[in-house]
């Protein structure tokens, strides 16, 4: 079976997660991707880990790894205007190039869309800034606390019962990640709309607006009813949280009123349940302070796993807060083949997530590891009859 | 000049999804022009439509704010599938539709009479997509998720967190939208496969999973070091200052900073007005800073408070370093910037009337992507859609409507 997206040329010159997760997304799904970075540091994702051993190696990184199965990769020196002419040539027989240099630092990395576009008008170009291309703060760094405090979420987690400790951003670049995903939607987009308009065109995804899009209910509380949402505001409703098991946490979901009900039976109908404070989810909501204290005592006699069994079987949709350990070594996880290895000339056998979906006609695969840094040099630069080695000995590679 | 098209123009989709998830796949298709058909129920209709923020409190199924984020741009259908002549008519819908999306619990599509074989049998072609919480597939396929439970399950809560404190959420049900997001992806993927092929696919998403795509510094800690990174606050491994800063203009108001590198901390330290930071040994290299890192952010915090959030944020990103005001939602709506880019949408609503809402995070140069119309009220578009779409004449439509099946 072939790839949903054979065939499909790409050049991708990302720095961390965006650009990088946008293209490995389409690499995974079969198109030939060219990764290009900077001569020498290369891709900051190189630095950034996990490290085995926790020795930093810029071909050990853990997100690069991941971020760039599948790809070729190159080096290039784009802020020469040798560099350019390189960039041109490779543009030519492109059809998706996305990247993330900054709009201030486009022009002098060569990424013109009149130029480019005029080059091969059937190119499509992907330019993700953080606070995207136009705009008063078109000119503004981001950085994934940054970006994802600006766009709104950072301001919607916290401890009410901790007012002094600050709003809290998600663990790993989740900045990068949504910006990547909202830089593939469009680009394939534009790719279908192309097959009838026969021409490319620009594409421009701002990294805030991809965090100010996905703030659940949170947002039209100011349109709708004049509100602020806070980090330090009650949940309305109860128990939504999370509780400490003998052996590991839990998250206790009860959104239904059958689902407390479940729960309650599973607790062993205890009497405190049936007070007034407790008889609906509003209420309890409101009394959560002292709900909190009877569901701690009667979780922390429990098993995480027992009681995930014991909810779920009543369709009650508790969840363990899984570890990392209980992920790699999920039953489920391994019957599905969720975890994919692939081995690295230098880093060796790499295991990490695999296949976000199952497509019943055009599979996943996992076909080349992540490049070393210049890896394809030689192999890119020979097939649009470049020299590399001249290339090198310029200083551009 | 031609008129503008739309990507997904002619690109029908019967959207059977619910809560967020789904309708958040949905909502991408129907930004690039696809029509969105949401097949609802009146007898037990979305979670979201009767969730707040309702206009000015006001409860009514029309009026939630949170269905109307999300469901811009879409038709709704109501339709009780309970009733024996519904599924005919889901399936009409199903015939002429090029994408079919869901998000129930793994198997509730096929105990309705809808599942990828029967559709398929129907239409060769077609692309349907299973956004369910843990898969179609494997030992836990038939456990039922909310959005919240993403994140434990995901691993995103054993990483999250202040330092030495429980797990902890996000602030928003994060596997829901990255589902939806990567559902969007796939869909795409299987369309451009469909043109070039005319080959249809089923595609299986499990949202634990795509939560986990997004966790791979994590995961990779655990197969490359039988370790998981400890919940770190918002410190990073590699910079330093890098965190929320409370400042000064209000109780609870902070800004973002990230110091990418010794030379943005020199910048910074002259910024504060405090050059000797930099000559500082406890602070001079990002190693030393991140081994004193609580004086470090005593440093910071006594400058930050001193100022105003938007202050601290002009003033740094003049030297090229991120910061950003921990932005509310009121923030949100009058940031000048977002405004003068177009972002939020303010279409007329029947109901509650012109409000703004979040728009879409990308333009295009030439084609044709933005919110085409506010959310629908529910089952404003029963009878065209019948009529246009399944090709029902307006005595069948009357029949069916008689026996409650479009309710």
């Amino acid at each position: 079976m072939a790839g949903a997206l054979d065939g499909l040329r790409v050049l991708e010159i990302g720095d961390l997660v965006g650009a990088s997760y946008a293209t490995k997304m389409l690499a995974d799904l079969g198109a030939d991707v060219v990764k290009i970075e900077r001569p020498g540091r290369g891709d900051r994702s190189r630095q950034r880990g996990p490290f085995p051993g926790g020795t930093s190696h810029p071909e050990k990184s853990g997100l690069f790894l991941y971020l760039n199965t599948n790809k070729r990769g190159i080096t290039l020196d784009l802020t020469s205007s040798r560099g350019h002419e390189v960039l041109d040539r490779l543009v030519r027989d492109a059809d998706l190039l996305v990247h993330e240099v900054h709009p201030t630092d486009m022009a002098a990395h060569g990424l013109d869309w009149e130029r480019l576009s005029a080059i091969n008008p059937q190119l499509v170009m992907t330019s993700i800034a953080p606070f995207g291309m136009r705009g008063p703060h078109a000119a503004y760094r981001g950085s994934d606390v940054v970006t994802w405090s600006a766009g709104g979420i950072a301001q919607l987690n916290g401890d009410p019962q901790h007012p002094e400790l600050p709003p809290l951003k998600a663990f790993g670049d989740q900045s990068g990640f949504q910006a990547g995903l909202n830089a593939a939607i469009p680009s394939l987009a534009a790719l279908f709309a192309r097959i009838g308009s026969g021409h490319g065109e620009h594409i421009e995804v701002s990294t805030q607006e991809s965090i100010a899009a996905i703030l659940e209910l949170t947002f039209e509380y100011w349109p709708y009813c004049g509100l602020v949402a806070s980090r330090l505001g009650a949940k309305p409703i109860q128990p939504l949280c999370f509780m400490e098991c003998r052996d590991g946490w839990i998250f206790i979901c009860c959104v239904e009123e059958h689902q407390w009900r479940a729960f309650v039976e599973i607790m062993g109908n205890p009497e405190w349940a049936e007070m007034e404070l407790f008889e609906n989810r509003l209420a309890r909501g409101a009394n959560f302070d002292a709900l909190q204290v009877f569901l701690q005592e009667w979780c922390a006699t429990q098993s995480v796993q027992e009681l995930y069994d014991a909810a779920q079987a009543r369709r009650v949709p508790f969840a363990p807060v899984s570890t990392m350990g209980d992920l790699v070594a999920s039953p489920h996880l391994q019957a599905r083949g969720f975890f994919a290895t692939i081995d690295h000339p230098v880093a060796g056998a790499v295991t990490m997530p695999g296949a976000p979906w199952r497509m019943s006609a055009t599979p996943w695969t996992l076909r080349r590891p992540a490049p070393c840094l210049g890896q394809h040099n030689a192999e890119v630069l020979g097939a649009i009859g470049l020299d590399a080695s001249v290339l090198a000995a310029e200083g551009l590679l | 000049m031609t008129a503008r098209r739309a990507p997904l123009e002619g690109i029908r989709v019967a959207d059977f999804t619910w809560v967020w998830a789904g309708p958040f796949c949905t909502l991408q298709l129907a930004h690039l022009g696809a029509e969105v058909i949401r097949v609802e129920t009146a007898t037990r209709v979305c979670v979201t439509r009767m969730l707040p923020p309702f206009a000015e409190f006001k409860p009514g199924k029309n009026r939630s704010g949170y269905f109307n984020q999300f469901n811009q741009g879409k038709k709704s259908v109501t339709l009780d599938m309970k009733q024996p002549d519904a599924l005919a008519v889901a399936k009409r819908l199903c015939e002429s539709s090029d994408i079919v999306v869901e998000n129930f619990a793994a198997g509730v599509m096929d105990r309705m009479g809808l599942g990828y074989e029967v559709l398929r049998a129907l239409r060769p072609d077609v692309i349907m997509i299973a956004l369910s919480g843990y898969g179609a597939s494997g030992p836990d396929h038939d456990k039922v998720s909310y959005g919240p439970a993403q994140v434990p399950l995901s691993g995103m809560s054993a990483l999250t967190g202040y330092r030495g404190f429980p797990p902890m959420h996000v602030g928003v049900s994060y596997g829901d939208p990255t589902g939806g997001l990567h559902g969007a992806v796939a869909v795409l993927a299987a369309l451009l496969h469909r043109a070039k092929t005319g080959q249809g696919q089923y595609i299986d998403l499990s949202q634990w999973e795509t939560s986990m795509a997004v966790l791979p510094e994590g995961l990779l800690a655990q197969t490359m070091n039988g370790a998981s990174p400890e919940r770190d606050g918002n410190r990073d491994p590699h910079m330093a200052p890098h965190g929320v800063f409370r400042t000064g203009g209000g109780d609870d108001r902070w800004v973002a900073i990230a110091i990418e590198d010794d030379a943005a901390w020199r910048r910074c330290t002259e910024i504060m007005g405090q050059p000797e930071l930099a000559a500082d040994a406890r602070f001079a290299t990002v190693v030393a800073r991140k081994q004193h890192e609580d004086a470090l952010e005593e440093v910071v915090t006594a400058w930050t408070m001193t100022h105003e959030p938007g202050d601290v944020t002009a003033r740094l990103q003049a030297a090229g370093i991120p910061a950003f005001t921990v932005a509310t939602n009121h923030d949100l709506a009058d940031d000048p910037h977002l405004a003068a880019r177009g972002y939020f949408v303010e279409l007329e609503h029947p109901e509650v009337g012109v409000r703004k809402h979040a728009g879409v995070p990308w333009t295009m140069s030439a084609s044709d992507s933005r919110v085409r119309r506010a959310a629908p009220c529910l089952g404003a578009d029963t009878d065209q859609v019948l009529r246009d779409v399944c090709g029902y004449d307006d005595a069948t439509i009357a029949r069916l409507r008689d026996a409650k099946v479009l309710a």
